[in-house]
């Protein structure tokens, strides 16, 4: 197996404010990678650093063997990189159909295959397909989810980078959205979830990375990291350490 | 008699608000995608009044070439400032450098024209001023036909670029959420880039078919750019249809407000609606509907 991602020694910071210190992490091709941790514990950065969003002070990252550490983030999209960023980010006075117009913004000269993939969106999420001509702003939280996935999906990418995609929902929708999440990736994309539920995660994930203050404290298969005493106690809670 | 006092003032404000849409759009184009005010733009308005005008007089093609001339020029200006000055300032990572140096920039604009063409007003007389139309009892001069026909015809090429053309979306998209329009691969700063060049291209236009209305001297735009600042702020910042609505309701108002009460009052009039509009609807005419579900 080829690393897509390969990040090494990532130090971020927002301003003076240090939030990662020393991230290492790799994902291969075809995986489900999960980034868990508690609140605060930079997953949300490290995403963010890997999309171009935020330039790290120190460290590398290198996507498909290309170091892209310092592209910002419409060339690293065009590389193949896509974030559904957290709280969704819809363009909230664009409608549905307007917004999956815009993930696909990189293939905009070639209407058939735009028009391929947004059939494939519908597809996924009919609901969408509904309410195409609906400003974006005014989906529900759960179909604002699936608007971010689809607009994401939009691009094709290589690596889909999910940022708590179960925040706020409902369970039965959490449900859904994770049983597209494994469909996607069947179907060839390969995932780094960063979730806070990390029963989730582990259901979904191959392998996993424990994030705590900015530091990687575990990594391994979700097998591996289940039976972690550490990774039990602070995020799996006592039903998982009772088996 | 009255009916056509008020159609022949309907008219002339259409005329004059058509105007003002032109030069409102672009500061609420740059407001909608930066969030900065550019306290420039009135001097691209003086700017596009004396290309037309050194146009018309030095080659001889006739206003509307002029026109188009104006709308060239001050999109290049639009270009140049924003890639020598404002780009330059935004790396900084400071949002109060790049709007202070609006101001400058207007300083300079407006020393550099004094410098060129002096402080005595220009007569700006085109060939159509003098052509008028009748009908039904209303006058209706050949300029005032082409404002009208050249504005709605740009208004309405601006709304079809930003409804339903890639670019456009984009746009929209950036004045939205900068941050995410970036993870679509979007480059925000070459739609910024894009929106100084069509405000700056609207502002020249504007300035061209507002120069015979004008006393054209190089401080000219600053009439304008006040009214310009209180229709933008009537059609809530940013928002393109509030600001052609609210720009055509100045433009009436100016009107009636000289044949019914007194020229001297406009600006009363004008502020007090916009006090009005604050203190009701602060967010503008046309508010975009915030609902949002979580």
């Amino acid at each position: 197996m080829s690393a897509l991602l390969e990040i090494a020694g990532l130090e971020l910071a927002y301003g003076q404010v240090a939030v990662c210190r020393n991230i290492s992490l790799r994902l291969d091709r075809g995986e489900i990678v999960a980034l868990i941790g508690a609140n605060g514990a930079g997953k949300s950065t490290t995403l963010r650093a890997i999309a171009g969003l935020l330039s790290p002070r120190r460290g590398t990252i290198a996507f498909g063997g290309r170091d892209v550490t310092a592209l910002p983030s419409y060339e690293r999209s065009k590389l193949g990189i896509a974030l559904v960023p957290e709280g969704r980010r819809v363009f909230p006075f664009l409608t549905v159909r307007e917004n999956l117009e815009l993930g696909g913004f990189n293939s905009r000269k070639d209407p058939s295959t735009l028009k391929r993939r947004m059939e494939r969106v519908f597809a996924m999420f009919p609901r969408l397909s509904e309410r195409s001509s609906q400003n974006a702003g005014t989906l529900s939280g759960g179909e604002q989810q699936m608007l971010a996935l689809g607009r994401a999906m939009m691009s094709e990418p290589q690596l889909l980078c999910l940022d708590e995609p179960s925040l706020g929902l409902a369970p039965i929708i959490v449900h859904d959205i994770f049983q597209t999440i494994r469909a996607i990736n069947a179907a060839g994309t390969s995932i780094l979830l960063v979730e806070q539920n990390a029963r989730h995660a582990f259901e979904t994930a191959q392998r996993g990375y424990v994030l705590q203050t900015g530091s990687v404290i575990a990594s391994g298969s979700c097998a591996t990291l289940k039976r972690d005493p550490r990774v039990q106690e602070a995020y799996l809670g006592r039903t998982a350490t009772r088996r | 008699m009255t009916t056509t006092i008020v159609l022949q003032q309907a008219i002339n404000g259409i005329v004059l608000g058509s105007l003002y849409v032109l030069v409102a759009l672009g500061l609420t184009l740059i407001y909608g995608v930066l969030v900065q005010i550019n306290f420039a733009h009135a001097d691209f308005v003086t700017l596009g009044a004396f290309a037309a005008y050194f146009f018309m007089h030095l080659v001889g093609l006739g206003y509307i070439p002029s026109i188009a001339v104006a709308l060239i020029v001050g999109a290049a200006m639009g270009w140049l400032i924003n890639a020598s000055i404002f780009t330059p300032l935004r790396r900084k990572n400071n949002e109060l450098l790049p709007l202070i140096a609006t101001i400058g920039v207007s300083v300079m604009m407006q020393n550099l024209m004094l410098a060129w063409f002096g402080p005595i007003p220009y007569a700006f007389e085109t060939e159509f001023s003098r052509h008028v139309i009748r009908f039904a009892g209303i006058f209706v001069s050949w300029q005032n036909v082409i404002i009208i026909v050249v504005s709605a015809l740009t208004i309405a090429l601006l709304y079809v670029f930003m409804k339903f053309t890639f670019l456009g979306k984009a746009l929209r998209a950036v004045s939205q959420d900068r941050e995410t329009a970036g993870l679509m691969g979007i480059n925000p700063n070459f739609l910024i880039m894009l929106t100084f060049v069509i405000a700056s291209a609207l502002a020249g236009m504007g300035g061209a078919m507002l120069a015979p209305v004008l006393v054209l001297t190089p401080f000219a735009g600053t009439s304008v750019i006040v009214k310009a600042f209180a229709i933008v702020i009537i059609g809530g910042f940013g928002n393109v249809e509030g600001t052609i609505l609210a720009g055509l309701i100045v433009g009436l108002i100016e009107s009636y407000t000289t044949q019914f009460l007194n020229p001297g009052l406009i600006d009363i009039v004008v502020f007090a609606l916009l006090l009005l509009m604050l203190a009701i609807r602060p967010t503008g005419l046309i508010s975009e509907r915030r609902e949002e579900n979580v």
